[in-house]
């Protein structure tokens, strides 16, 4: 009796440190990776440089929030707008393609799931340089735009919203149609033809089953295509135009044209709350357990 | 009109993807921290075997018929000559790109790969001011004596003993004639509304303001901030109004050739040299007046093999040589002798010899301005509006 109390009592010890054991890579890797340079950047967010070439020097300037909202407050609104925007259309590009992988591959699932990670062989750089490329003003592609009835013989598609919404789009689109994918392959397909003998269309039962189902994919890369379209900003560097400027274009050029550090983190800082925000809107939104995907 | 993507297109854009891939480690390595050392060699590694690794600007370099770099060019001969090896890179796609890249580095002792640069003078000014590039090692390039007079000790470079010209140019208009339908001679005819968001602006603001500046009055001699206030106006009404579509770098080239732009303002020799595969591009300084500039060359610190970089300065300023790039970039050659050398050759390059966009005269020189000096504050204002204008 006694040896087999301490035996449990041991296993007991066991399992109330063991979890923390295996977590502490995760919570040291968080600590020192995310809070560790978000607290050095609250810091220099509420810096002030003296001039261009010397350090920022820590002294609570909460102006550089005031100017951040003040000055570029367009440039929030439209980044999150254009971001809005790209998650919209990858779900509605992204959704029918995993579930028709899902559905319909077969024994070329694998493949077919690798074809859409095909384009991260290339270097994010170069292929929204292509872009460019291919959207040329006197290229084939603006040819065929151009005879569109409402476009006239002046349309182009670069340097306009559309070339920057399309590059977000196309840049994080499988960021899109990967956990849309791993969602709707988990489920058992078996429930739409229970829902076909309780007399449901196979429309209604994609709507009332399969769909809430695949949410938690769809919450998943939604916020995997938001959050860096947010902040990007090469495609509206190569896509767009200075009226496409996007919080990103901001903040690259305070931190490395002008060097004003304080002013970019304060904008950077701005960026992250105002994300956080929206993510939570849309968790409550989706519901949370889309988080466990 | 353009095929898909020409040679010259994707070289510009390799040279793009080479920059993109140089920001990389630089970045990593300025969040690596103290250990200086270990990410020196980091950086140094890409320079392979060669002893000499100059990153310059794109088109700025003879190199026929490239299979790396050219048999016959000036980077072949170079090797042949000193029997050292070359790295010639094309990372440089705007001077606040490149600071951006090197100043991490730099601002720690830390060595940034290439041991020679070609930042342009007031960002070579600024470089030599916060003491981030070494004197040049002058009595190992004896040919330094064939530099042209006009650019001795210029003000970016009182004493002279830190930076050797590369090449000087214009900055000015370059359209293209097959979508302008007709001739351009002033800045006033990039706000024509036909071209309406067919105009692209450089994000270089010296010459994109000071063309602009001319054209409404002002003198680039001693700029201030007050003084160009009308010309920052000027820009900002045409970018809101959509006239402007774009502000680039080097890339201007790309736009222009496949029919983006209109017109821009561009810089000589990369235009003359687009010209030749393009007729309808053309470039003209405006009536207003251009500017004049000219790309250094210097030696960051804690660069390696600084007695190699020395042959090769000497190399391009013997006249024979400097002729040889000349005959390729169309740029203004700083090296005396040029004009002779390129009479020797014949052909092509001999008519660049009496070519007013290379050895302007008299007449012509009156019509350039350079920009005086920019204090530290003066500049810093410049920069922060022409940002806001231009949205980059």
């Amino acid at each position: 009796m006694a040896r087999r109390a301490t035996a449990d009592d041991r296993g007991l010890r066991k399992s109330k440190w063991a979890p923390y054991g295996f977590l502490s890579p995760g919570i040291i890797w968080l600590v020192l990776f995310f809070l560790v340079p978000v607290g050095i950047l609250l810091k220099a967010s509420l810096s002030t440089k003296p001039s261009r070439f010397e350090e920022p020097v820590f002294d609570w300037n909460f102006s550089n929030f005031s100017t951040a909202f003040g000055d570029y407050g367009t440039e929030f609104v439209r980044s999150f707008v254009f971001a809005g925007i790209a998650t919209l259309l990858a779900i509605l590009i992204g959704y029918p393609l995993a579930y028709w992988i899902a559905t319909r591959g077969g024994r070329w699932k694998n493949f077919l799931i690798g074809l859409v990670v095909v384009p991260f062989f290339t270097s994010y750089l170069i292929r929204t340089i292509a872009w460019t490329s291919i959207l040329q003003d006197d290229g084939p592609v603006v040819a065929l735009y151009r005879l569109l009835p409402w476009v006239g013989a002046d349309g182009r598609i670069l340097a306009t919203p559309m070339a920057v919404i399309g590059g977000l789009t196309y840049n994080f689109m499988s960021f899109m149609i990967l956990p849309i994918y791993v969602s709707l392959e988990k489920i058992d397909f078996r429930l739409t033809e229970a829902a076909a003998d309780l007399g449901s269309t196979p429309w209604g039962a994609f709507r009332k089953v399969v769909f809430p189902l695949s949410l938690p994919g769809v919450f998943a890369g939604s916020l995997l295509v938001f959050i860096p379209a947010a902040g990007d900003y090469l495609n509206n560097r190569y896509l767009g135009s200075p009226q496409t400027s996007m919080i990103g274009t901001v903040v690259q050029n305070k931190f490395l044209v002008q060097f004003d550090y304080p002013q970019a983190a304060a904008l950077s800082i701005v960026l992250m709350v105002i994300i956080t925000a929206m993510v939570l809107v849309y968790s409550r939104f989706l519901g949370t357990e889309g988080l466990a995907v | 009109m353009s095929g898909p993507v020409t040679r010259r297109q994707f070289m510009t854009r390799a040279g793009l993807a080479a920059g993109g891939l140089v920001v990389a480690p630089s970045v990593l390595a300025a969040c690596g921290g103290s250990d200086s050392k270990s990410s020196g060699s980091g950086s140094s590694e890409g320079k392979g075997d060669a002893q000499v690794w100059f990153d310059n600007w794109t088109l700025y370099i003879d190199k026929p018929d490239d299979e790396l770099y050219g048999k016959g060019g000036t980077l072949d001969e170079f090797q042949k000559a000193t029997g050292l090896k070359i790295k010639y890179t094309e990372g440089i796609n705007d001077n606040g790109e490149l600071f951006a890249k090197i100043q991490p580095l730099l601002s720690k002792g830390q060595p940034i790969g290439p041991n020679i640069i070609a930042p342009t003078f007031w960002m070579a000014g600024r470089l030599i001011t916060l003491g981030w590039v070494e004197k040049l090692p002058l009595d190992k390039v004896p040919n330094a004596k064939n530099l042209i007079t006009s650019l001795q000790k210029p003000p970016s470079d009182p004493t002279g003993e830190y930076s050797l010209p590369w090449q000087a140019g214009i900055a000015g208009i370059a359209y293209n004639q097959e979508i302008t339908g007709r001739e351009l001679r002033t800045v006033q005819d990039l706000w024509d509304p036909a071209f309406k968001g067919k105009i692209g602006m450089l994000t270089e603001m010296r010459d994109t303001i000071g063309l602009i500046a001319m054209s409404e009055g002002i003198d680039l001699d001693k700029p201030t901030f007050d003084k160009f206030q009308p010309a920052f106006d000027k820009l900002d009404k045409e970018v809101k109004n959509g006239q402007i579509r774009q502000f680039t770098g080097n890339d201007y080239v790309d736009d222009l050739e496949q029919g983006n732009y209109a017109a821009c303002i561009g810089w000589s020799g990369d235009v003359v040299q687009l010209s030749k595969s393009n007729p309808n591009i053309k470039f003209v300084v405006p009536e207003s007046g251009g500017t004049l500039w000219f790309d250094t060359m210097v030696i960051p610190n804690e660069a390696s093999n600084v007695d190699d970089v020395a042959k090769w300065m000497d190399f391009v300023y013997d006249p024979v040589n400097a002729a040889r790039i000349t005959a390729s970039v169309q740029y203004i050659s700083p090296v005396q002798g040029v004009q002779d050398e390129l009479r020797k050759m014949g052909g092509d390059a001999a008519e660049l010899a009496d070519s007013q966009l290379l050895f302007p005269d008299a007449s012509t020189l009156a019509n350039l301005q350079s920009w005086g000096n920019l204090d530290k504050e003066q500049e810093q204002l410049f920069d922060e509006e022409f940002a806001k204008i231009s949205g980059t």
